[in-house]
């Protein structure tokens, strides 16, 4: 017979020696000095960092990708050890008993949620850690119940962690952090990839949290409700360290340290503002009249350019008489376990257009976009050029529309960039002469000329992004699917992007729950919910419907701040 | 005839598949049944004390191991078949799994009557044009194999089956496993989900840009990168899985306990299946069915 399953801890517990004294008020909970890191490699990701951290004090840690913010967050928990310089928590160093204390003390929310769920049920997994601190049996049954019924997860609490979708699996890992009850939490992009939906559960919690708070974020729009310090990471080193308003006020800083996200709320902003005034000058230029729009802003001329060439809503919409390159009729995808991908979709997309497919997790947009790239076979009539595609030709789709995924990962895995972005036209069959010429095209479309000889794996996020898009590119393809492109990208990287698709002549679906994104690269926006299609409309009435929140797709509260921030850089700017 | 049955059995498959509204039939599975998906059931098997249950299952696999005649490694196929009947385990998952197996396994049908050594006594037939003999005592032994095989296979359902992993393990634990070990078939059990997703993906990634698999060097090249690169990703994801653990205290042990009890019945359901190994392997060495 067994008893109640988990839930007891045995000699292996590891108790304190002693009580280590508590900081003071005033007195830093964790002093960094000189604080050095390099990887084997020999990469230096940290140097000389100096930093104190206070009880109550509520950071935001942002920098470019690669700055070495993960890094740095990871010395505060003992993870890595520091090579050079001091670390201290509580006034001791983190070894020894120090150590175990800080590992039980401070919490960090790793990107990946799967790196946390490691255990069989999602009950032992958020048990894991009040267990490791030494707490009694019905103690961490309490803990881990009230963890999960917080996160709205105590339903699924003995599912496995593969059962649960991206979004759930994020809450059940912060579930696992918040029963340990930490004194300081760490957060690592805790809201890359979520919903709106997901987003504000993971704001509300976090504003409820009384200890120390550290983010790392690119989303300055999130952090800017939940922080009010703000420590901004230059390769490796502390470039700033004040408070999060006066970050954001500053455009120069913000564009210097590659974190200028004034390009979306330009946008994010303009819907009530300014609406009427882009109506009126629907007779200007697209040019002049968005230079018109962004005129209060009192932004410098070259910001002005490059927002102008970014920010074009509403995206003229394509003509009626270009043919459709998609068509699908009652088009419905089954899982094996029986569950609808979707069902019963009708949907057209004409050559030339760039549409955006939003919804929340788990609303069967990415399910529906292998569909139309052949790797699922749905039920229903799916055309292609007019062609009806059976099973056969579902397997040549491949020539025609090119998809980049939401992780680069998964489709990287060749030793150069130049062997990746090689690697589709060689399965065409081309002429090493066309194979070379391609891959230079390919790779000088997304910035990446010079890194022909560089290995993918060592590229930083927001170039592998741009090399999985090449390695479609290189391909010619009449239709690209990008699924999540702005995911985990720092808001030069985003830009950047931006700059690239806006560019790119080919029919585009972009799968997305940034609304920034889609405002800017689509000309009409498709919404999903529970496998089905909820409204079609231009991507300009989208924006403007109301009926967003019940969609979950609520961004008002973004708004609001990026309202706040734009007044803050207009006094700044202006000198007040 | 046995064409026209080929192609009948398809065409019902195929009507099978539209009628349930399953257009898979060219997908890949990647999918692996979860070890312990039925441990939410009712039976004896549930019940039963992990340790005992474990102890006694395993004496009984060495048991059933060592049986040398068909009849009886037939016996032992019964007998496992009623266990997972009793465990309440359905045979779809069952089947699935020896069906795998027996893709392996089948392949002695073949191979052993052409290769075990002739012995005195031994029955050859000779087949036309095949120049080597085909010999029955070959056959029979392959037959036993895997009979045997299947049986031990079959009895894993209860025993692995009726429990949750981490109470399995844990019963490990008790019977002195080394803790490392139990650690890493609960991880390995955890993350084959994980590195089975990675892969797929990666490997669809492959698919949309034209990679088909073939019988020449490129193909072998291109795994050869898909390997690397999911051996790296694995390796980096094992590293971040530890550091997690190592940041909400992980201190080397898993502290997941689990009171056990065992009943007198438990006792006595541990004796009467070592028994019946027991008896299995007597009557297998005491000359009776000589051949079979």
């Amino acid at each position: 017979m067994t008893g109640p399953a988990l839930l007891s801890f045995g000699e292996t517990m590891h108790d304190l020696a002693t009580d280590v004294e508590v900081p003071k008020e005033g007195q830093n909970l964790f002093q960094l000095r000189s604080l050095s890191f390099s990887y084997a490699d020999g990469h230096r990701a940290l140097q000389d960092i100096d930093l104190d951290i206070f009880p109550g004090d509520r950071i935001a840690l942002v920098g470019q990708n690669g700055a070495g913010k993960t890094t740095l967050v990871r010395h505060l928990n003992g993870i890595y050890t520091n090579q050079a310089g001091s670390l201290l928590y509580k006034g001791q160093s983190i070894q020894g008993d120090n150590l175990i204390r800080a590992r039980r003390q401070v919490g960090i929310l790793f990107q990946d949620p799967d790196d946390h769920l490691f255990n069989n049920t999602i009950y032992e997994d958020v048990a894991f850690g009040p267990m490791n601190q030494g707490l009694a049996r019905d103690v961490v049954d309490e803990r881990v119940r009230k963890a999960l019924e917080r996160v709205e997860l105590d339903h699924l609490m003995f599912k496995a962690p593969n059962n649960l979708s991206l979004g759930q699996k994020k809450r059940a890992a912060f579930a696992a952090i918040m029963a340990m009850e930490p004194e300081v939490l760490i957060l690592d992009e805790p809201t890359a990839n979520l919903d709106s939906r997901q987003e504000k559960i993971f704001d509300e919690l976090l504003l409820d949290y009384r200890g120390t708070l550290i983010c790392i974020s690119h989303d300055l729009l999130f952090l800017y409700g939940l922080c009010s310090r703000a420590v901004v990471l230059d390769h490796g080193k502390i470039h700033h360290d004040y408070s999060l308003k006066e970050l954001v006020s500053h455009r120069a800083s913000l564009r210097e340290h590659g974190l200028d996200f004034t390009f979306r709320f330009i946008d994010c902003c303009h819907s009530s503002e300014s609406h009427d005034h882009s109506k009126e000058s629907h007779e200007h230029t697209e040019s002049h009249e968005h230079s018109e729009n962004l005129d209060h802003l009192a932004l410098s001329q070259s910001d002005k350019e490059t927002a102008v060439r970014i920010i074009t809503p509403p995206m003229e919409s394509v003509p009626d008489e270009k043919s459709q390159v998609i068509r699908l009729e009652n088009y419905s995808f089954q899982y094996k376990d029986g569950t609808w991908g979707f069902k019963d979709i009708n949907m057209t997309v004409k050559e030339g257009e760039k549409i955006a497919i939003v919804g929340e997790n788990g609303a069967g947009k990415s399910t529906l976009a292998g569909c139309i790239l052949g790797v699922k076979q749905g039920s229903g009539k799916y055309y292609f050029k007019n062609d009806l595609i059976m099973h056969s030709a579902r397997g040549e789709l491949w020539r025609q529309i090119g998809m980049v995924f939401q992780d680069s990962s998964d489709q990287l895995f060749c030793p150069s960039c130049e062997e990746e972005v090689a690697f589709g036209p060689k399965q065409m069959g081309l002429s090493p002469l066309e194979l070379e010429k391609r891959v230079t095209e390919a790779l000088a479309l997304v910035k990446l000329s010079g890194f022909e000889k560089r290995v993918p794996m060592n590229l930083s996020g927001g170039e592998r992004k741009r090399l999985a898009i090449a390695a479609v590119l290189s391909m010619r393809p009449q239709v690209l699917i990008l699924d999540e492109p702005s995911a985990n990208l720092d808001p030069r990287n985003e830009e950047l992007l931006l700059h690239i698709l806006h560019d790119l002549p080919v029919t585009q679906i972009l799968i997305s729950h940034d609304m920034f994104f889609v405002n800017n690269s689509s000309h009409r926006t498709v919404v999903m919910n529970q496998g089905s299609i909820l409204s079609d409309l231009p991507t300009s009435d989208f924006i403007e419907d109301e009926h967003l929140v019940g969609h979950q797709l609520d961004y008002a509260y973004k708004n609001v701040c990026g309202r706040e921030i734009m007044k803050m850089q207009e006094a700044v700017e202006n000198g007040g | 005839m046995a064409i026209v049955a080929i192609i009948i059995r398809r065409l019902l498959k195929a009507a099978r598949d539209r009628k349930a509204g399953h257009h898979h039939r060219h997908e890949h599975d990647w999918s692996v049944p979860v070890i312990d998906a039925c441990s939410d059931l009712d039976s004896v098997f549930h019940k039963w004390d992990p340790r005992l249950k474990i102890f006694s299952i395993l004496v009984y696999c060495f048991l059933v191991a060592a049986l040398t005649k068909i009849i009886w490694a037939f016996c032992a196929l019964i007998i496992s078949l009623a266990a997972v009947k009793l465990a309440k385990i359905p045979f779809r998952n069952t089947k699935r799994r020896l069906m795998a197996m027996f893709g392996f396994l089948g392949m002695f049908l073949v191979i052993m009557p052409l290769t075990v050594p002739t012995q005195p006594g031994d029955l050859l037939l000779f087949f036309q044009p095949i120049p080597v003999p085909f010999n029955v005592r070959g056959l029979l032994v392959a037959i036993r194999i895997i009979l045997k095989a299947f049986a031990i296979a079959l009895i894993m359902e209860p025993l692995l089956n009726t429990a949750p992993l981490p109470v399995t393990i844990q019963a490990l634990r008790h019977l002195r496993v080394p803790d490392m070990i139990c650690q890493m078939i609960l991880l390995s059990h955890r993350y084959i989900f994980v590195f089975l997703n990675e892969a797929n993906r990666m490997y669809t990634g492959m698919r949309v840009r034209g990679f088909r698999q073939k019988t020449n060097l490129a193909t072998l090249h291109t795994m050869g990168n898909f390997l690397g690169m999911l051996f790296v990703s694995s390796f980096n994801r094992t590293q971040r899985v530890y550091e997690a653990m190592l940041s909400r205290g992980y201190n080397g042990t898993f502290p997941v306990y689990t009171d056990f009890f065992a009943r007198p019945k438990d006792w006595l359901f541990g004796i009467a299946w070592i028994l019946l190994g027991t008896g299995l392997l007597l009557l297998d060495r005491t000359g009776a069915f000589i051949i079979w």
